[in-house]
Formats: C-alpha cells, sequence, structure tokens
C-alpha cells in the first residue's frame, strides 16, 4: 500500500512538473554546441528594442558561444550602416537587423535561410510575414515583431449620445466605427463641419509615411501601385479616385492645414491632443496614447478597429499596411549554423513572449495565445481588444510595400507629386502622370523592363 | 676624371647651392597630404559622376564612353533638379543681400558704442554659436502651424484668427522665407564682424577732412565709408555666397526640400538622390555641377575684390 502511494505520488509530481514545464515558454536554438565561436551582431538599439539582447546570456552559458553586439544604432542608422558595409565589402558580423520594407534591396548580399530553418520552426511564423519575408522563393527574414496599422477613433466623440443625434439627423445613418471609405468620409466632414473636432482625419504627409498612406488607400481601393509587369498603375483611376479624396480633405480642412509638414510623431501628435477625430495608426503608439501624463485628451478615451475598406471597387478589402523587423544573416558572415542558432533563441517563444509583454506586437501564434490570455486579467478592457485585433490584422490584412529594392527611391519620387496634389499645385491625374513617368525611367534603369 | 664622377660632383654642387629642387622637397609631404586629402576625392567623385554608380550596386561603379555624360543630361532635363538650382539662386541672392545690409547697419551702430563694446559684440556672436540644426529645429518649432511662437503671437495680437493661423512652412512664398529668416539670423554675426573690423580700419584723416568740409553723416557714409568698405564686402559677399551656396542642415530640418519641392535646394536634392536613394553617381554630377558655378561666382566676386583695391 506504502508502495503504491509513493508510486502515485511521484507519478503526480512528475504530472505537474511536465506540465509546468509545458506552460511556461520556451527557448529554443540551445541545443548545439557552439564553444568557441563568436557570434557578431549588428542590430537596432535604442528604447525598448534593447531588452531583447538581456536574454543573450541564457544563449551564451547553454552553447558556449560568445555573442558580441558590435553595432547597436536606431533604424536609421542601423539602415545606413548596412547600405555601406554591403556596398564595401565590410561586413564583420553573423547577425543583422533588418526590416521587410528595406529587405528587397538587400538580398544580393543575404543569406537565404531556407536551409538553416526546419517546416517546423517556421510553422511558428504568421504565414503572412514569412510570405513578406520571402523574394523569388528565398526566405531572408526570420520576423522578431511585427506592426501593422489599425483605425484609431476617438470614443469621445463616436459614443456621445448628442453627437450620434445629431449625425442620425443629418446623414440619415448610424454613427458607427466605420468599416468604409465613404462612411469615414461622411463622418470625417460631420465632425469637422459641426465643430466638433478641430480635424476629422490624421496623416503624416510627407516621405515615406506619404507613400506608405497613400498605397494603404490604394490597395483597399482594388488598386496597385504596380501591375505584374511592375509598370506603374498608380495612375489609373483607382488612383486619382484616392488622390483627389486627398485633396478634398486638405482643401476642406479634414486634414490638418501642415498635413505636408507631418512625419510620425508629429501625425501622433495631433491624435495625442485631441485635435483629430480618427486615424490609421501604428499600435505600437498604445502606450503613449493611454498615458495619461503624454496624452490627457485621449487617453482612455479612443478605441481601436480592424481598418476600413476602401472605396467601393472591385478588389476593395481592409486597410493593413505592415512591417515587421527581423534578422537575417549577411553572406559574409563567417558563422551561418552559429548564427541561425543564435536567431532561433532570439525569436524563440519565451524570448519573443518576453518583448511581447513590453508592447511589440508578435510574429509567433504561440505568443499571440499567451498575450492574450496575460491580456484577459487587465482592467483596461481596450488592452486585449488592442491584441485580438492586431491578430487578425496581422494574420488576414497584413501587407507589406511591394518587395522591391527601390521602395525607396520610388517613394522619393512619389510623395513630392502626391504632396503637391494635395496642396493644389497639380490636378490628381497630371501630378500622378508625372510620378508614373518619372517612376518608369527608375524602373527601366533598374533592368525591369 | 671620369664622366660620371663630373656628373655627380655637377649635381651635388647644385644640390648644394639650394638648388631649384630644394624648397619643392621641403614643401612635398604638404603637396602629397593635400593630394591625397583633397584632390583624390575630388577626382574620385568627378570620376564616379560619369558613372551610374549606386551604391547597392557595386558593378555599375563602371565608366563606359556611351554613358559617360548620361548623368549630366538626366539632370539637364530634371525638372526638380532645374527647380532646387533656381531656389538656390534665390535663396542666395536673398538671403546674401539681406544679410549684407543689416549686417552693414549694425556693424556702423557697433562701431561707434563707446560704452559695454565687448559685451555687446559678444552679444552678437552668440547665433552663430549654435549648431545649425538645433537652429534648424528652434525656426522649426517658431513657425509651426499650431504649436508655433509666431502663430501664437500673431493670434495674441489680434492680427489672426484661430481658423486663419498661417502655414508658414507650407505656403508659397513663406517656406521660402521661413528658412531664409532662420539662416540670416544664425548667419549675420559674420558678416558684421567682418564688416566692423574693416569699418575700424578706416582711416580716420578722411573722415576729419569731410567733416572741415561739412559733410553730413549721410554724405559721409555715402561718399567714404561704403566705397572703402568695398575689399570688406567683397570678401564677406564671396565668403557668406560660398557658404549659403552649400546651405543644407537648416533646410533640411525645417522643411527638407518640402513640400512638393517647393524649398528644394541643390544640397537637401543631392542629399536625396546621393544618401537617400544610393545614386552615387547621379548625386556626384550634380555636386560638381553646384562646385563649377560656385567656382565661378567666387572668381568673379574676387576679380570685383581687386578692382576695388586697385580702384583705392
Amino acid at each position: 500500500m506504502r508502495k503504491l502511494s509513493l508510486f502515485i505520488s511521484i507519478l503526480i509530481a512528475f504530472s505537474l512538473a511536465v506540465l509546468v514545464t509545458a506552460q511556461e515558454p520556451q527557448y529554443a536554438g540551445l541545443d548545439k554546441d557552439l564553444s568557441g565561436i563568436t557570434i557578431r551582431m549588428a542590430t537596432i538599439g535604442g528604447g525598448q528594442y534593447e531588452a531583447m539582447y538581456d536574454s543573450i546570456p541564457v544563449f551564451e552559458e547553454a552553447t558556449g558561444a560568445k555573442v558580441e553586439i558590435v553595432a547597436l544604432l536606431d533604424g536609421f542608422a542601423i539602415d545606413q550602416k548596412l547600405k555601406v558595409d554591403f556596398a564595401t565589402n565590410a561586413v564583420d558580423y553573423d547577425v543583422a537587423w533588418d526590416h521587410t520594407s528595406f529587405v528587397a534591396q538587400y538580398t544580393d548580399f543575404l543569406l537565404p535561410l531556407n536551409d538553416y530553418f526546419s517546416e517546423a520552426e517556421l510553422s511558428a511564423f504568421s504565414p503572412a510575414i514569412l510570405d513578406a519575408a520571402t523574394i523569388d522563393g528565398n526566405l531572408y527574414l526570420i520576423p522578431r515583431h511585427a506592426d501593422v496599422s489599425a483605425l484609431h477613433y476617438r470614443t469621445d466623440l463616436y459614443e456621445n449620445a448628442d453627437i450620434a443625434a445629431a449625425y442620425q439627423a443629418e446623414t440619415g445613418a448610424a454613427l458607427e466605427v466605420p468599416t468604409t471609405l465613404s462612411e469615414l468620409d461622411r463622418q470625417m466632414r460631420f465632425f469637422v463641419t459641426n465643430g466638433y473636432s478641430k480635424q476629422g482625419y490624421g496623416m503624416a504627409g510627407k516621405e515615406e509615411a506619404l507613400t506608405g498612406r497613400f498605397y494603404e488607400l490604394l490597395f483597399a481601393s482594388g488598386g496597385a501601385l504596380f501591375d505584374e509587369n511592375y509598370e506603374p498603375s498608380f495612375n489609373n483611376e483607382v488612383g486619382v479616385q484616392v488622390a483627389e479624396l486627398l485633396r478634398s480633405w486638405y482643401e476642406d480642412g479634414i486634414i490638418a492645414a501642415d498635413t505636408t509638414s507631418l512625419l510620425w510623431d508629429g501625425d501622433a501628435a495631433a491624435f495625442c491632443n485631441g485635435d483629430v477625430a480618427a486615424k490609421l495608426e501604428w499600435y505600437g503608439w498604445y502606450s503613449y496614447f493611454q498615458g495619461a501624463e503624454n496624452c490627457p485628451a485621449v487617453a482612455g478615451k479612443f478605441g481601436l478597429a480592424r481598418g476600413f475598406s476602401g472605396f467601393d471597387n472591385s478588389g476593395a478589402r481592409p486597410t493593413g499596411w505592415a512591417g515587421a523587423h527581423a534578422f537575417s544573416i549577411p553572406a559574409a558572415s563567417q558563422n551561418p549554423e552559429a548564427a541561425a542558432e543564435l536567431i532561433k533563441f532570439l525569436t524563440s517563444e519565451r524570448v519573443a513572449y518576453e518583448e511581447a509583454q513590453l508592447g511589440f506586437l508578435p510574429v509567433r501564434d504561440d505568443v499571440w495565445d499567451r498575450i492574450i490570455t496575460d491580456a484577459e486579467s487587465s482592467g483596461v478592457a481596450l488592452d486585449k481588444v488592442r491584441l485580438e485585433t492586431a491578430r487578425i490584422q496581422i494574420s488576414e490584412d497584413f501587407k507589406t510595400p511591394p518587395l522591391i529594392a527601390e521602395w525607396i527611391p520610388f517613394s522619393n519620387i512619389f510623395y513630392p507629386q502626391l504632396q503637391a496634389i494635395i496642396l493644389g499645385d497639380k490636378t490628381a491625374q497630371q501630378g500622378l502622370d508625372d510620378a508614373a513617368a518619372e517612376t518608369k525611367t527608375l524602373m527601366a534603369e533598374a533592368g525591369y523592363y | 676624371m671620369t664622366k660620371t664622377a663630373l656628373t655627380t660632383k655637377h649635381k651635388s654642387s647644385a644640390w648644394a647651392r639650394g638648388g631649384r629642387w630644394f624648397p619643392w622637397l621641403l614643401i612635398l609631404p604638404s603637396i602629397l597630404i593635400i593630394l591625397v586629402i583633397i584632390g583624390f576625392p575630388l577626382i574620385y567623385s568627378l570620376y564616379v559622376s560619369f558613372t551610374p554608380y549606386e551604391l547597392l550596386k557595386p558593378k555599375s561603379l563602371s565608366f563606359e564612353w556611351s554613358t559617360a555624360f548620361n548623368n549630366y543630361i538626366k539632370l539637364w532635363n530634371d525638372a526638380t533638379f532645374w527647380r532646387a538650382f533656381w531656389n538656390t539662386i534665390l535663396f542666395l541672392a536673398f538671403t546674401v543681400n539681406v544679410e549684407y545690409i543689416l549686417a552693414l547697419a549694425l556693424s556702423q551702430l557697433l562701431a561707434r558704442v563707446s560704452v559695454g563694446q565687448g559685451i555687446m559684440r559678444t552679444i552678437l556672436m552668440v547665433p552663430m554659436m549654435f549648431a545649425p540644426i538645433l537652429v534648424g529645429f528652434q525656426f522649426r518649432w517658431f513657425f509651426n502651424t499650431n504649436l508655433g511662437l509666431v502663430n501664437n503671437g500673431l493670434i495674441a495680437l489680434g492680427l489672426i484668427t484661430e481658423s486663419s493661423r498661417i502655414n508658414w512652412l507650407v505656403d508659397v512664398p513663406l517656406g521660402m522665407i521661413s528658412i531664409m529668416l532662420a539662416t540670416i539670423w544664425m548667419n549675420i554675426p559674420v558678416m558684421t564682424i567682418i564688416l566692423l573690423a574693416g569699418t575700424l580700419s578706416l582711416p580716420a584723416d578722411v573722415y576729419e577732412a569731410a567733416e572741415v568740409d561739412g559733410a553730413s553723416g549721410w554724405q559721409k557714409f555715402r561718399n567714404i565709408t561704403f566705397p572703402l568698405l568695398a575689399p570688406f564686402t567683397y570678401i564677406a559677399l564671396a565668403i557668406r555666397s560660398l557658404d549659403v551656396a552649400r546651405a543644407f542642415d537648416i533646410v533640411r530640418i525645417m522643411t527638407d526640400g518640402g513640400p512638393a519641392h517647393r524649398t528644394e535646394l541643390i544640397w537637401t536634392y543631392v542629399t536625396r538622390l546621393a544618401m537617400e536613394d544610393t545614386k552615387f553617381g547621379l548625386g556626384s554630377a550634380m555636386g560638381w555641377i553646384t562646385v563649377i558655378i560656385s567656382l565661378a561666382f567666387t572668381v568673379y566676386l574676387f576679380s570685383q575684390l581687386v578692382r576695388s583695391r586697385v580702384f583705392q
């Protein structure tokens, strides 16, 4: 009898141990003996980006490898460093930070990762993001965390009974979070015309930020920047429709008078100040907007929703301009196998979960489950809504800019022309045609046709 | 004595006499350093300007006669380049002339200050102690449509209303005027100091003679100070013109050449092409066009400087 009790106790203890272990997020990439190998890494730094690197000693202890971070720079600076190092053959690192928006220009200098990661390992990641990291069948990135733009709207406007009644009386429609661009347009004009909000819609109006915002409205309206032969197609009727909308928003005061001077921070500040009724914005700003000390005008007074569909054209779909921070292995790496192990570790469930707890959107399904469960215990209902909405967007709406090396040169051609349209210097058709002509030259010189 | 020995003796005697090669030998290290540090990058960038070089396409750094002038032809046909070019000319002409007029007035006032001259001069130097990037940020904030000091000041004075805020950095020609004002504010001390130094070095006897003849203050300035300051004026204009022609920092921060190329200058456009689009060949070609124009302008100003000195 005593033996049976002992056996049952051991069995229970073992089961509990297995259960606890199974519930704990796990590291990966710790199985190989990498003693004597130094893995050098050039990566993004600043703010919360660096918290991930605190886990590296765990990897070093388990594998015997030494990890040396040779560059820790902000996004702009690390991108410049990669460009110069690749161009001058000065790469002396094995792991490099990368991004889905930039990777296309680096493919000649990176190792395809298909042979370093098994199907089972890759199955943990969102397929949409892996697609965005795959060019000509070669996987160049392993994603670290992602972001996608979601509709941010002020609940003090949308949940105000008086405003809703006035809207109903004026338009005959219920005031609900918009799911289409025409609904959004109608609501923004209503808020501004009736003085409920200083501005209706908010958007950044220069550089890649403006190109991306146009792109987002374009693909949501069934349009595309390029056709299958990489000929510019943004100057067709869908593109003109979107450009004319932006022009009319500017002319009618729906967007800020200084929109064309605004980049991400200025655009976010306008929402933070309570000047804007609704906008597409990155989830990454969430904790900033929710901070009462930063944004008393909107903290606790805004909601999040999946992006709206564009104009009612064939192929219309929800917005969802997205991108992901990632790791890659330069072709010049001296230790690609060891580099892959470090990437496996840094993108493992455990490290990804720890990073997701800081507010970054994860790229792994197992981490999504964990943080959504965690959010259930949060006192702020929006915390869970945020994650659930983001998860849907990342799995269904995730759309990166075209994976072409010419994305930034194209953007530098395109955004000044779009600014000229917005400011009324050119008509929508004229501005887009001018941009298309320049783009065609760019793409021809790059060898696309 | 053999022929070889004679030759050797001849050479060593020439050397001993401090032959004409000896000074060259002494300055050879300096020449080499200048060639390596200044000459090589210049020649290399000239070479690059005749290639289609793009940073991430190393093979594009190759010269071919058939495509050698493509960058220059492309710029000739590039409407944005010409817009940047004429904007730069306008920016330069307005900024340097306004700076000159203000600096001339300030230098004349400072020359007459009898008490606290040192403090006044020190205060005058303050703007040029700031980094151009800081000045850019400061003026960007001044001219911000919603939060800026200028618009809020004008509203407080009742000159504009909340709904008629001015888009200083967006509207034509306010965008250009805004960056010009920032540039003038920062650089006026340089020109003032040069003109003040010139004013203080002018001979007193000329003024005494004019006073004996009963000349008014304006007549003394018009007929004595202004012409005698000509060499200093040309030096100041040359220095500032070259400086303004390569204006970048303040513009980059305040408007970055936008919106819609409205404030695009040569160097903001070069930066976009070369650094962001990584088109080094095209960027180098544009840089060389600017350098040649600047050189021509400098030669003209210095010829005027020489003429003014001959006149004196």
